[in-house]
């Protein structure tokens, strides 16, 4: 079903940067997408493809909530905002995050 | 939960949500110079609607929705489906609905749970004095008394018949909460002639009028208020279906109760019952009677398996039980072959639809889309199925409500459809949908991916099904064969005397009142005189036993005077009066019966008088002539001489051995009972004798405990298991049989059809048209046999445990039965397989060659 390569990683990934990007208030998709694109100095990209999957699997899972509203530009947009579950969510999944990224860090500053 | 509900609540807008989202955050990229990539939109959108995993339904619907017009063009097999199936599920709910009523109904009162039988003294009856003080002891939360076994005159202004009656306390209605269709139950305010009628003889005898709570209807003479009528569905406090005709105050003087009990809120049973045992003991002080009552103190149940328990006693519960097992299990193996009846015609529309199904494949349908809607074509047939199933099932409940079985008791069925049946029948059509559909539309895709398979193949797995059918009918056979034969068996078997013609009184003696057998033999002899003066009696007599009511047997050894040898014996005993054998219609075969008079006894003193059966003759004495003959047994020194030689009788049960028997004369034993039978002859039908004979023996003893009914009645009862089974079984059995039939001959059918073309070549090449109707027969005959060979090795197995339901020396491994079975099915599978034959030989090859 799932078309990418290694899906649990990026999946996993993906979820954590969006929640992250929509802690401090509620992101329509396209926002979301660029705040992650902004903070990783451009470095990322998210393709609609992954991203909206993402969130509506995180919408099923009472990670956010969604709700159509107005956009900057006045147009009607959907608006995901995290939920007290998603919070919880972000903070295990950052933790799990930094722990890994620590050890995979750690692992190729030494030599074996 | 959430999710689902999230689901249920965003379904139906998603579509247009996703797109109007995607279209935005185009529109938004594309303002801002497209910094991020497309992707791919249709991948979002199925992505999103997986999510929303409604696919399945929707995807199933429309296969319903195909597979209802892809059936219409095939209304020969619908038909054949649907009957099939029809059948089977019907034959399996109705009788599920006759377990579940059978073993799990409760009684028709508030809070069932909450009502108890109780039993004192070991007896189910007390005087409604006892009925009263438990009452008043203020243990139960309410206290009811009922007789259940009597019968009332009821007059319809032309005709007296006799109904059956309950007679009950009063406050019966209002203290259980009994739910009345019309009018009212009886009220402890009501005078004695206030009366509340069954459904059934409301309708069945008033003809269902209307208007007739508050009138009066003639019950022994005296006008009785009608009060209320009962629901249809209303169930009696005794269950299995005893339903009598009308409810009355108690009206004969002194009639015992069966007492019934509402335990007080929060109350257990085992609470109850050790009050029940402080207040039994009271009783006893109070009225001091032969018979303590807190001797056996017992609380049961009213509703489902545990009254069961205590009306047919852990044995019986058991027994009946697994006679239900054994049916469900019977009418399942009967569905099976129905399913494989439906999984062998969709294997072969299977074949006809391979270009539709390669068409879509190679268009790119899953195996697993295209599998779903093969699949769901079994579905849409097991639904309608399990609809003409249930309005089966109702036909027979129906069917069954009208019906009243020939029973010298009011058993009235009352089906109801409730959830258990439901979800039962939900049940059958998943199961009946898997076993018709799983394998055809696995083999349909297989073959469409791989054609190089043979269509042989295909005719291979439909002959593997019949084998399979007649295999499983022959199980199904084997089964309702033997409870046919148990049926022949128990009826060909007499019970040795008359029950027909004849009546039993069961007297209990006070016993402080007949210590001395003196006063006991006074006893029997005024009784006999007062019972042989009724008018219409045309033989009394008094024994210690009547066959199926008791039972006392003496194994010892026996010394024969003449010879000295030493025999070791073992013999029911009993002691009768002397015209006990012409009352029961027991032949003397040699000799003569005791003589009359009893104490100086005119039968010489020197020698007790015996009278033995022919098997005790035959097996004992069979070296001289027995009559005359003396012998020694027990604790007696006196000799016992044989004056008489009579035929046997069973004694406990009906299918039992012949046994050795011995009477003695009643007037000469030590009567160390109290207990004391009478028959009766009558030349009027033994019914009309009942009130008379019970009135007669009132009046010898006020204070005796006294119970009248006619012979059938206490042993036709010995007759009804092997009845119901034979009924039940045989007709499920032909239903097998029709089914594994209907398959086999679909099977032929279309193997000729496949095989036109062969034929007609072997037709052009000279074959004879005879050839190939034995060809084809021959073909069904090698089905059959190995069908038949594969059910006999299974039904060798699967009917030993029906053993313990049939009359002795009917052993299920008798190869009779399956001999019978096997030709049976082979006659019938034989006689299906000729038309096809027939029209196999009657091809033209010049047609046939062109066909295809």
């Amino acid at each position: 079903m799932a078309k990418s390569d290694s899906p649990m990683l990026l999946q996993g990934t993906l979820d954590l940067l969006v929640l992250h990007a929509i802690q401090r208030g509620a992101l329509h998709g396209y926002a979301i997408a660029q705040t992650i694109h902004l903070l990783s100095d451009q470095a990322l990209k998210v393709e609609e493809g992954s991203l909206y999957p993402a969130l509506y699997r995180l919408e099923l899972d009472g990670a956010v909530s969604a709700h159509w509203g107005v956009s900057e530009n006045n147009r009607k947009a959907k608006y995901y905002e995290i939920t007290k579950r998603g919070k919880k969510l972000l903070a295990a999944q950052q933790e799990t995050w930094s722990r890994l990224s620590l050890a995979v860090q750690r692992v190729l500053a030494r030599q074996p | 939960m959430r999710r689902l509900f999230l689901r249920l609540r965003r379904r139906r807008s998603m579509e247009r949500d996703v797109e109007a989202e995607l279209a935005f955050h185009r529109d938004m990229a594309a303002a801002q110079g497209n910094p991020t990539p497309m992707g791919n939109t249709t991948v979002v959108k199925e992505q999103a609607r997986d999510l929303w995993r409604f696919t399945f339904f929707e995807n199933l619907w429309r296969d319903v929705v195909y597979g209802v017009r892809s059936l219409r063009r095939s209304p020969a097999l619908v038909l054949t489906a649907l009957l099939s199936l029809g059948l089977g599920i019907g034959i399996n709910t109705a009788i599920f609905s006759l377990a579940v009523e059978f073993l799990f109904s409760q009684p028709s009162v508030t809070n069932p749970g909450s009502v108890v039988l109780l039993i004192l003294g070991g007896n189910s009856h007390a005087n409604p004095e006892v009925v009263d003080f438990v009452r008043s002891s203020g243990l139960f939360q309410a206290v009811v008394g009922e007789n259940e076994e009597t019968f009332i005159n009821w007059n319809d202004g032309a005709e007296t018949r006799q109904i059956f009656a309950v007679q009950l306390t009063k406050n019966y209605f209002s203290a259980l909460g009994v739910p009345i269709a019309d009018g009212r139950g009886i009220l402890p305010q009501d005078t004695d002639e206030a009366v509340v009628l069954s459904n059934r003889f409301w309708r069945s005898h008033l003809r269902g009028d209307p208007a007739v709570v508050g009138r009066a209807i003639r019950l022994d003479g005296r006008p009785y208020t009608v009060v209320g009528i009962l629901p249809a569905d209303y169930r009696s406090l005794i269950g299995l279906g005893f339903s009598p005709d009308v409810y009355v105050p108690p009206y004969i003087e002194g009639t015992r109760l069966a007492i019934y009990a509402r335990l007080r809120p929060g109350a257990t049973i085992g609470e109850a019952r050790a009050g029940l045992l402080t207040v039994a003991r009271r009783l006893d002080q109070l009225m001091p009677g032969p018979f303590p009552y807190a001797r056996e103190c017992r609380i049961a149940a009213v509703g489902g398996l545990d009254r069961l328990r205590s009306e047919t006693g852990e044995e019986g519960s058991q027994i009946l039980g697994l006679f239900f097992l054994v049916l469900q299990v019977v009418v399942g193996l009967v569905l099976l072959i129905a399913c494989l009846n439906v999984a062998s015609l969709l294997l072969a529309r299977g074949s006809a639809r391979r270009r539709e199904l390669a068409t879509r494949l190679s268009l790119g349908a899953g195996r697993g889309r295209l599998f779903q809607q093969l699949f769901s074509e079994s579905l849409l047939l097991s639904l309608m199925g399990t609809v003409l199933g249930l309005a089966l099932r109702q036909a027979l409940a129906a069917a069954l409500d009208r019906f009243r079985p020939p029973l010298p008791l009011p058993i009235h069925l009352h089906l109801t459809m409730d959830f258990r049946i439901t979800v039962y029948a939900i049940l059958l059509t998943s199961f009946a949908a898997i076993a018709s559909g799983l394998l055809p539309a696995w083999r349909s895709i297989r073959q469409t991916i791989s054609p190089d398979l043979r269509p042989e193949s295909k005719l291979r797995m439909q002959r593997v099904m019949v084998v399979a059918q007649i295999a499983l009918s022959l199980v199904v056979l084997t089964a309702a064969f033997l409870f046919l034969r148990n049926l022949w068996r128990s009826n060909a078997i007499s019970p040795g005397f008359d029950v027909r013609h004849t009546l039993r009184a069961d007297v209990n003696l006070p016993p402080a009142a007949y210590k001395d057998d003196l006063r006991k033999r006074a006893y029997v002899a005024l009784s006999l005189q007062a019972l042989a003066g009724l008018p219409g009696i045309q033989a009394a007599a008094a024994a210690r036993i009547i066959p199926f009511t008791d039972n006392t047997s003496y194994g010892s050894e026996l010394t024969l005077t003449d010879t000295g040898r030493k025999v070791p014996v073992e013999f029911a005993w009993n002691a009768v009066s002397p015209d006990y054998f012409r009352a029961m219609g027991i032949p003397i075969v040699r000799g003569r019966t005791f003589l009359p008079g009893s104490l100086a006894g005119s039968d010489d003193t020197a020698a007790r008088p015996v009278i033995v059966n022919r098997t005790f003759a035959q097996r004992y004495l069979a070296d001289r002539e027995p009559l005359g003959r003396s012998f020694v047994w027990g604790r007696n020194q006196t000799p016992s001489r044989i004056v008489g030689v009579v035929e046997g009788t069973k004694t406990m049960s009906i299918g039992e051995r012949d046994r050795p028997q011995v009477y003695e004369d009643l007037s000469r034993i030590d009567n160390d009972r109290t207990r004391l039978q009478f028959v009766l002859r009558s030349a009027t039908p033994p019914a009309m004798q009942l009130q008379a004979v019970h009135a007669a023996l009132r009046r010898v003893d006020p204070d005796a405990g006294l119970q009248v009914e006619t012979m059938y009645s206490s042993i036709g009862l010995a007759f009804l298991p092997s009845q119901v089974g034979a009924a039940l079984l045989g007709g499920i059995g032909v239903l097998g049989l029709i089914l594994a039939i209907i398959g086999l001959y679909g099977v032929m059918v279309y193997s000729v059809s496949r095989r036109t073309r062969e034929i007609g070549v072997r037709l052009a090449l000279g074959a004879d048209r005879r050839d190939i109707t034995f060809m084809i027969v021959a073909g069904a005959a090698k089905l059959v046999l190995i069908g038949s060979a594969a059910g006999l090795l299974c039904a060798f197995y699967l009917v030993k445990p029906l053993a313990m339901f049939l009359v002795p020396g009917l052993r299920p491994s008798d190869p009779i039965s399956f001999l019978a079975v096997a030709a049976l099915l082979a006659i019938t599978g034989l006689a299906a397989a000729w038309g096809p034959a027939r029209r196999a030989a009657s091809v033209d090859p010049m047609t046939s060659l062109r066909y295809e």
